[in-house]
């Protein structure tokens, strides 16, 4: 009933886009606010309905999506582009969350974009447009169609962090210029974005089509060479790790936050970032194929996991602290993708369905923590962006003491630091343990299993880290002496801001319990061994189970101890300023806090790499242009108005001589003609 | 009938032989003198000319068409002098010259 006009789903908010775009000044002084968040209320109520429809439908349980597709244009070797959708348990989950999260930082805006003025109608405009790639993204039904929407996101996430472009209060480097930040984000994830479509190609050569039914379909993968599937994961990998925001491509995030902090919530919650592990999560039936991908996976989020979190340990920027706290939590998400899936391969490699079942495990986990993390990262960026309205200032320095001022941010901020350390019971808990514990499961198979062991390790320590830096940012923001602009902020921010931030803190407290109600059930992956189908469903657990598992676990204390230690030792320096930070790092001047301050120096390697690499290559091609290309132009126009030039002297401007060489011509032509008769053979 | 004209006629290579010199003359004159009204009356020498040389094979042939074909000729080449006198009595107006190698602005 719905379920057929899943396509409005994206559509609605591409209409917004293009009503606040072209008549949003006629639209009261919101700029066209109020039509892009009907809009998006719109999509996400459709997006429910949808969902109801197709988890109570027949499609549900076989094949387990439903899918309508047209045929957009065909090539003339015979492959279709074909454009649809594709409606699954992930497309659900994601267009669900995407659209409510959106729909709550759209209401946040009108409050704190409330200053803008005309300038509001481009950010609402702007902002449709992300919503629609999201939305797009999560239903398309083919690569092409992914890759399209993809795409759309890099444009507006381009757009939006530019926002104001050369405009920016105070920052801690020149970085944060927001016309560079833009261009940053954009070139690096566009170097991610050129690996995703060799990726693309790849697919096409080896099923000859990109739609989702084909390509992960267990017949289709069986007879396709297994190395072009590797080869074809590896660079999709690539793609994701660009707009994730991964190990070697990290560092566009955090200048990212030049953008509006509402912005930034979007980039971080709702959208682009989370179309690298939809992705993943997406491509599981090819990624299984083989375990060394799923190893690449998880190392690559083991490792931004750990650095991400160590560079928000020392940061004074209240946004950069979140910045690296998403690059940390997505690292999470793909150490669980990554420890599931390479479990799951080698259960397809030794026939082992206990080992699937448990590997289905780290898919659940990290969809799970997907939108954990999508509820409490929005919830955070929102505190933080009415904290930056009320005082005016990015620089955590000169807040402290906002507590009493500003109560409602300071307790939902609370409640979203709770559940980003992985505090008992909030839901950042459910998810993080569940993830630890996946990752050393995978450790005890195949012959990789010791990475895993360090992974877990990393995990674990990075679960301390993030506890300590969060509350480090809570202390320093809420508690403690008033710092200099906190004696002039504006108190409490207005209705519509805090009203979206009491509804998030509801659901990053409470959306871990979905663990308990069958939601491993709903969004799992399993594979049919006799086939080697991939297929959704085969929870393994309902109930209390899962909390009888936690907590019969030795591990899961080691990590409550360890965050409740964070949070103490946070407490004593920077709210009772019992222990002074400074003592460890000799006040900023020890290696490892200079290391951290400067990003691991990593924008140092982005400005070597492209300085040296790059500067070289525009140079040959600067003098192949001036020289070469422009040379043989010049050459040519030169030799054209030279001989122009020659052959002008020939007009006297006199009568005489032009009358002399008409006739001398006709003279000619005659003796040439009397000669032809003469020798053709008479007149 | 034609063969009796014939006979006693001016035979055509006189006409012609006469029409070629009036031509080479005009076109002499053309080449070499520098005073512009001369040129034009060079101009007309060569029209004639060929007027001649119309006139002759309409009579050779016995064909009229030569004929209207020189009435039309006259009365275009009247149109033309009254325009060549008149660009010329207007260059003349602001160069004080009727030198043809004075007159040379229309060029590049």
């Amino acid at each position: 009933m719905f379920i057929e006009y899943t396509w409005l789903v994206p559509l609605i908010p591409a209409l917004c886009f293009v009503l606040v775009g072209f008549f949003g000044n006629k639209m009261g002084k919101t700029g066209g606010g109020y039509l892009a968040i009907a809009g998006v209320a719109v999509s996400c109520l459709l997006s429910v309905l949808i969902s109801y429809e197709f988890f109570t439908s027949a499609a549900y349980a076989s094949p387990g999506y439903y899918t309508e597709s047209m045929t957009w244009f065909t090539f003339p070797g015979g492959f279709e582009i074909t454009i649809g959708f594709y409606v699954d348990t992930l497309a659900c989950l994601m267009m669900m969350f995407a659209s409510f999260i959106s729909m709550l930082i759209f209401v946040y805006s009108l409050g704190y974009m409330g200053e803008e003025g005309k300038r509001k109608r481009r950010y609402f405009a702007e902002v449709a447009l992300f919503v629609t790639g999201m939305l797009g993204l999560a239903i398309s039904s083919s690569f092409i169609e992914m890759f399209i929407f993809w795409e759309i996101m890099g444009l507006c996430s381009y757009l939006l962090i530019g926002f104001w472009s050369f405009n920016h209060p105070e920052g801690d480097d020149k970085a944060d210029n927001a016309a560079s930040a833009a261009k940053k984000a954009f070139l690096v994830t566009r170097l991610g974005d050129v690996s995703l479509m060799g990726g693309l190609f790849v697919m096409l050569y080896a099923f000859g089509s990109l739609d989702y039914t084909v390509v992960f379909d267990a017949a289709n993968i069986a007879s396709v060479d297994h190395n072009l599937i590797i080869i074809a994961c590896l660079l999709i990998f690539g793609g994701v790790i660009g707009k994730s925001a991964q190990f070697p491509l990290l560092d566009w995030l955090p200048d990212a936050m030049a953008g509006p902090t509402t912005v930034s919530a979007l980039i971080h919650a709702a959208t682009m970032v989370k179309a690298g592990v939809y992705l993943v999560a997406r491509c599981f039936p090819i990624f299984c194929e083989a375990s060394s991908v799923m190893l690449l996976v998880a190392v690559i989020g083991g490792v931004t996991m750990f650095f991400a979190a160590t560079m928000a340990m020392n940061n004074m920027n209240i946004k950069k602290v979140l910045a690296y706290s998403t690059l940390s939590q997505l690292g999470y998400m793909f150490l669980a993708l990554g420890a599931g899936g390479y479990m799951i391969a080698i259960g397809i490699e030794t026939g082992d369905t206990a080992l699937i079942a448990a590997g289905s495990l780290g898919y659940t986990a990290g969809c799970l923590h997907m939108v954990n993390h999508a509820f409490f990262k929005a919830l955070l960026f929102l505190c933080s962006g009415s904290v930056i309205h009320s005082t005016g200032t990015e620089d955590m320095r000169e807040m402290g003491g906002l507590g009493p001022k500003m109560k409602v941010t300071s307790i939902t901020m609370l409640i979203g630091s709770l559940s980003i350390a992985g505090f008992p019971f909030f839901a950042g808990f459910f998810s993080k343990d569940l993830i630890i514990e996946q990752a050393l499961h995978a450790a005890d198979y195949g012959t990789a299993g010791w990475i895993f062991i360090v992974l877990w390790a990393l995990a674990i320590i990075t679960a301390f880290m993030t506890a300590f830096y969060m509350f480090r940012m809570w202390y320093m923001t809420f508690r403690g002496p008033e710092g200099p602009k906190t004696q002039h902020c504006h108190g409490e921010s207005p209705k519509s801001m805090t009203v979206p931030l009491m509804v998030l803190s509801i659901f990053a407290f409470g959306f871990g319990f979905v663990l308990l109600f069958g939601f491993d059930g709903l969004l799992s992956i399993n594979v049919d061994l006799a086939t080697g189908q991939f297929f959704v469903g085969g929870g393994h657990a309902e109930g209390l189970e899962y909390l009888v598992e936690f907590f019969t676990n030795p591990w899961t204390y080691l990590t409550i101890v360890l965050v409740i230690a964070a949070i103490i030792i946070a407490k004593f320096m920077y709210d009772k300023r019992k222990i002074n930070p400074g003592k460890f790092n000799k006040n900023g001047t020890s290696w490892l806090y200079r290391a951290l301050a400067s990003r691991w120096w990593f924008p140092e390697l982005y400005n070597q790499v492209s300085w040296k690499l790059g500067y070289g290559v525009a140079r040959g091609v600067d003098y192949v242009d001036r020289n070469i290309v422009d040379g043989a132009v010049n050459g040519l126009s030169n030799a054209v108005v030279g001989s122009g030039d020659i052959l002008s002297k020939a007009q006297t401007g006199n009568v005489r001589n032009y009358a002399a060489v008409v006739l001398g011509g006709i003279v000619v032509l005659f003796v040439v003609i009397l000669a032809l008769f003469y020798f053709m053979g008479g007149l | 009938m034609r063969e009796r004209k014939v006979n006693k006629m001016i035979p055509i290579e006189f006409f012609l032989a006469f029409a070629a010199i009036l031509f080479a003359i005009g076109a002499y004159g053309v080449i070499t003198k520098t005073n512009t009204i001369i040129v034009l009356m060079c101009i007309e020498l060569m029209l004639n000319a060929a007027n001649i040389n119309f006139i002759a094979f309409s009579g050779f042939l016995g064909d009229a068409m030569g004929q209207v074909f020189v009435i039309m000729t006259i009365s275009v080449a009247a149109a033309e002098v009254a325009v060549g006198i008149a660009i010329l009595l207007n260059a003349y107006k602001i160069k004080k010259t009727t030198e043809t190698d004075s007159l040379t602005c229309m060029r590049w």
